[in-house]
């Protein structure tokens, strides 16, 4: 699963049919690209969340025949996400640090 | 299947029901990129694990009408920051 924060909802009012009965919402991932997800939970804009792919995002949105890659399964409690990229440099720096930095 | 080192355990009250009341965690990859998967097995900030994927993931987790892309498969006994990260380089040192 991964972590992305919600921007706010899409409005597409010409849609196929099995795309009714949930909103969707543009949301943009960690490094910044956006994508929309299938929102059966209910986030709010600014909400981190986690929504997962693969044949579980069909199942997370009802049933097996709807037509998600990425669908929301919850909203984080608490995400500070200075605080997580902070965390995550230290515990490589103190673990050991190689020299490259070519992480994104 | 991948190896991850869990970071933190990542509580999300609100969520699906078919993800129940299963554990996640935070993971992140030999690049830094950080994902969330479900942790049947109990891992603790800092170790090592495998992780499974796609909807193998479902499986792994027990039960397949569980919502899941990515879950732990086991915590590996052995393995080093140096040897996971050279999986980058051209002249892995194992």
């Amino acid at each position: 699963m991964k972590i992305f924060r919600v921007e706010g909802t899409l409005v597409a009012t010409a849609r196929i049919g099995g795309l009714e009965s949930h909103r969707l919402l543009v949301v943009q991932e960690r490094s910044g690209g956006k994508q929309v997800a299938v929102d059966p939970v209910g986030c709010k804009p600014g909400d981190w969340v986690i929504a997962c792919g693969s044949s579980a995002a069909r199942d997370a949105a009802g049933s097996k025949e709807y037509p998600s890659d990425l669908t929301i399964v919850g909203i984080i409690d608490y995400w500070d996400d200075e605080l997580e990229e902070r965390a995550a440099v230290s515990a490589r720096n103190g673990a050991r640090s190689t020299g490259d930095d070519a992480r994104r | 299947m991948n190896i991850h080192r869990v970071t933190r355990d990542l509580v999300a009250t609100h969520r699906t029901p078919s993800l129940a009341d299963k554990s996640l965690r935070v993971v992140e990859d030999h690049r830094g990129q950080l994902e969330v998967a479900l942790d049947p097995v109990g891992a603790k900030p800092g170790d090592f694990v495998i992780t499974i994927g796609t909807s193998a993931a479902r499986y792994a987790a027990g039960d397949p009408r569980i919502t899941t892309d990515l879950t732990i498969g086991g915590i590996i006994d052995h393995w080093s920051e140096e040897r996971w990260r050279s999986t980058d380089s051209a002249n892995p040192t194992l």
